[in-house]
């Protein structure tokens, strides 16, 4: 196998949950060497989150930190006692990447802030990704992923009915938004070290990413403009028609068919209603002005049909009509498996295990390495031994004082 | 300029990307410093060029305030690809470029004479990034879909909307941001590998894989205990909080989000209300007893919340150690103060005239802030590209205009 794209840069993480750990793990996917730096006794706090198989936790077995985690070296360390910052401030100093998520405050408390460390390694890029970010009246605050993704107004403006609390997307789709800016924007800096004499602090703030973004891009002009501005609707879009999920006899689909030809292809597949025909019906803003009238005529009939049977027939017609899929139909889809997008890890404890592959596809530079999640601490002696020069007795002291 | 080199300074890219999500990926590369020049036409104007509202009521290509914050950073220069003068023009750009970008669907660059191979006879070591809806093969890879319907093939839709009820649309294609950036780092690690070998390649990017990725969590559900989750509201995607949501504060659509994971948060949720008696009832006690309670607590809680104000309450639970936050609309986002104090937004003067508000360099970056500059008039790039950069005479560059070739 050929090398990644990323053999050769060095990274560290300092990461729990979702967002740093992804982060690193875009890193790792693609050849980088990636050491995830735990707390010593618990670890990451995924560790604890599950899913577990049959819901018995165990510090090894949650599906979350399995999936986040793939491809990278694990070591224990606790920061805040003196020893272990000065293993810290060692294993930076030799980093060209460090990935973490901690608050700002714990990282100045522990003396390991960016102008700490970058006084070890003025080379060092410090990808911070937090829900609030590095500056700012919220810095400080404490947050989650919830609160972050409902600061950007997303849910507000995008998701959810009128009457009814904005929804997050079902996942933590701030962090995930978070991690991939932080990734992105990180390797940037880290590519570039040599023009802008030397590395810096990358200061991500995952609910201003999707405030900017997602939410502010398309909103932010006109507000500020015209001071006028959209909140949610409950339907995919309001101003078109159909467009917008709708229920069929398995489960929904994903309605759209806006443009004429649309349109007509969605008419020939239901057998070409004279309802479809109708002049008031041929253009989709007009037929947002009558979604009360459209709508529940189109579900009579996708109520008849799966929504395999839509959306094949639809596609067939030219109609961008989709499956709602499931997860268990996402993951079993043939198209994904054709592409090989599920691979499988082996775990010492839970054998062979399938998680999602690399996002994407560098077909010059693949280098994934296939390795499960480490153990809490399985590197130990591989990191500190070989890379610090610590002798066994050395390391069986610190692991002895809960250092490592 | 902001005075000092940007990371990616040197790096020049062709974009042909369209719509949201393809500029999204030369935005990012031109926020730290690529140049970067988005190809389009007069001859099939892009349609988010043509959405409400216009900077000062003006109805232009160039003056839509929707698309200006989203295309910022990308230059522009107008070739009609359906001419082959304009294929000739494009490709010498490419010659010239580190990397290209494409979000058409498989086969359509191909068809413009545009393809890998046609590009790698120019540049060699080019890097093509292509990202359409299912990837470059596979039975999916003609799917049609929208960047907003898109998130129905990985599974995300069908864990979006209220607990036990169907799915919910989220009405914006949170796919096209999202495969923007993380699209923008898959260039940079190609660029990386061709510092490193000499090679460029052909990137294919799945926008259904890439967003996939975040449904992670309900996967591993499945894959461990063969459980498929369905729309779970704002609760915790893991089950592993309680409370864990958003809850109505005082006043039309305020609301206030509340997510307690810990012990410590708990009590000092419990403080904050000033310890009512329902608290530290049996039902409450405990975090496996509140998990198990859910919809109860939530109630209790929402009699609560809904007699305060939103900020005041954030910050007042905020000093008890409970992450809380505001649910902010778009209106709160242009006065949030932690908004206001990081400059999320800014106003710009664009060279047509006219001030308009986008976002700014959402991302600080201590050594080297991003460059930001206004969305791109239509044409904008097209004398220094076609003149300098390509080194047309002006005789031919007029002559290339009057024929529409450039256009």
């Amino acid at each position: 196998m050929p090398e990644g794209a990323l053999a050769g840069i060095s990274v560290v993480e300092l990461g729990e949950m979702v967002s740093a750990p992804y982060c690193a793990r875009l890193f790792a996917d693609y050849g980088a060497d990636v050491i995830k730096v735990e707390r010593p006794g618990t670890g990451d706090r995924a560790r604890a989150w599950g899913p577990f198989p049959g819901d018995d936790p165990h510090i090894e077995k949650s599906g979350l930190y399995q999936y986040l985690n793939t491809g990278k070296h694990g070591i224990t360390l606790d920061p805040a006692t003196a020893r272990g910052r000065a293993l810290f401030l060692e294993l930076v100093g030799g980093a060209d990447v460090l990935i973490e998520n901690a608050s700002p405050r714990s990282l100045r408390e522990r003396g390991i802030d960016y102008a700490s460390l970058a006084a070890v390694n003025p080379r060092l890029v410090m990808i911070s990704i937090t829900p609030f970010g590095q500056t700012g009246p919220y810095a400080d605050w404490k947050g989650y992923d919830l609160n972050a993704f409902h600061l950007s107004a997303a849910g507000s403006r995008y998701c959810g009915r009128p009457d009814q609390a904005p929804l997050e997307h079902g996942t933590f789709a701030a962090d995930f938004f978070g991690a991939v800016t932080g990734a992105a924007w990180g390797l940037a800096a880290c590519l570039g070290r040599e023009q802008v004499g030397g590395g810096q602090q990358v200061d991500v703030s995952c609910a201003e990413a999707i405030a900017a973004v997602f939410v502010g891009g398309q909103n932010i002009g006109g507000y500020a403009q015209d001071g006028k501005f959209e909140r949610r609707t409950g339907v995919g879009m309001p101003l078109g028609a159909p467009a917008t999920i709708v229920p069929c006899k398995d489960g929904h689909v994903w309605m759209l068919a806006l443009e004429p030809g649309q349109w007509n292809g969605l008419a020939r597949v239901m057998g070409n209603p004279e309802w479809m025909e109708l002049e008031m019906f041929q253009d989709m803003f007009a037929r947002a002005q009558n979604s009360d009238a459209i709508y529940p005529l189109i579900e009579e009939w996708t109520m008849t049909r799966s929504k395999w049977e839509i959306m094949e027939r639809c596609q067939e017609a030219g109609v961008p009509i989709t499956a709602v899929f499931d997860v268990a139909e996402a993951a079993g889809h043939p198209h994904l498996a054709a592409r090989g997008y599920i691979v499988e890890v082996q775990h010492p404890l839970l054998g062979a295990l399938p998680v999602l592959g690399p996002p994407f596809r560098l077909p010059a530079s693949t280098g994934r390495t296939g390795m499960a999640a480490p153990l809490l601490g399985q590197h130990n002696a591989r990191v500190f031994g070989e890379r610090l020069g610590l002798s066994e007795s050395q390391r069986a002291e610190l692991t002895a004082k809960g250092v490592i | 300029m902001n005075g000092r080199a940007l990371p990616l300074e040197g790096i020049r890219v062709a974009n042909f990307g369209w719509v949201w999500a393809g500029p999204v990926v030369g935005q990012t590369l031109a926020f730290l410093g690529a140049e970067v020049y988005k190809i389009e036409s007069r001859a099939r104007i892009d349609m988010t060029r043509t959405l409400p509202p216009f900077a000062e009521g003006v109805r232009d290509p160039s003056r839509s305030l929707s698309n200006h914050a989203c295309w910022a950073g990308n230059g522009s220069v107008t070739l009609n690809l359906k001419k082959p003068e304009g294929v000739r023009l494009a490709l010498e750009l490419v010659a010239k470029s580190d990397a290209v970008i494409e979000n058409f669907g498989p086969g359509v660059m191909e068809q413009l004479g545009l393809g890998y191979e046609s590009l790698r006879a120019v540049r060699p070591d080019v890097i093509l990034f292509s990202m359409p809806a299912a990837g470059l093969d596979g039975p999916l890879k003609d799917i049609r879909t929208y960047g907003l319907s898109l998130t129905s093939t990985t599974g995300l839709d069908s864990l979006t909307g209220y607990l036990g009820g169907p799915p919910v649309p989220v009405e914006n294609a949170f796919s096209d941001p999202y495969n923007g950036i993380l699209g923008a780092f898959a260039i940079l690690a190609a660029l990386h590998h061709r510092r490193r070998t000499g090679a460029g390649q052909h990137i294919d990017y799945s926008q259904q894989e890439a967003v996939m990725q975040m449904v992670g969590p309900a996967f591993m559900d499945w894959t461990l205990n063969r459980r498929v989750a369905g729309p779970m509201g704002n609760r915790h995607p893991l089950g592993a909080a309680a409370p864990h949501g958003v809850f109505p504060c005082a006043g039309e659509d305020r609301w206030i989000s509340i997510a307690v994971l810990e012990e410590s948060e708990w009590r000092g949720l419990v403080e904050a209300m000033g310890a009512p008696d329902w608290a530290s009832a049996a039902g409450f006690a405990s975090h496996a007893s509140r998990l198990e309670n859910l919809d109860a607590l939530h109630e209790r809680l929402s009699e609560w919340t809904r007699r305060h104000d939103d900020r005041e309450l954030a910050a007042r639970l905020q000093r008890h150690g409970v992450a809380a936050a505001p649910v902010l609309n778009v209106a709160d986002l242009l006065r949030d103060p932690h908004y206001v104090a990081r400059k999320t937004f800014i106003e710009v003067r664009h060279p047509l005239g006219f001030s308009e508000t986008i976002y700014g360099a959402y991302v600080k970056n201590s050594r080297t802030p991003a460059l930001v500059e206004p969305g791109p008039a239509i044409g904008r790039d097209n004398e220094h590209v076609f003149r300098e950069l390509l080194g047309l005479s002006e005789a031919r560059y007029r002559e290339l205009v009057g024929t529409q070739v450039i256009y």
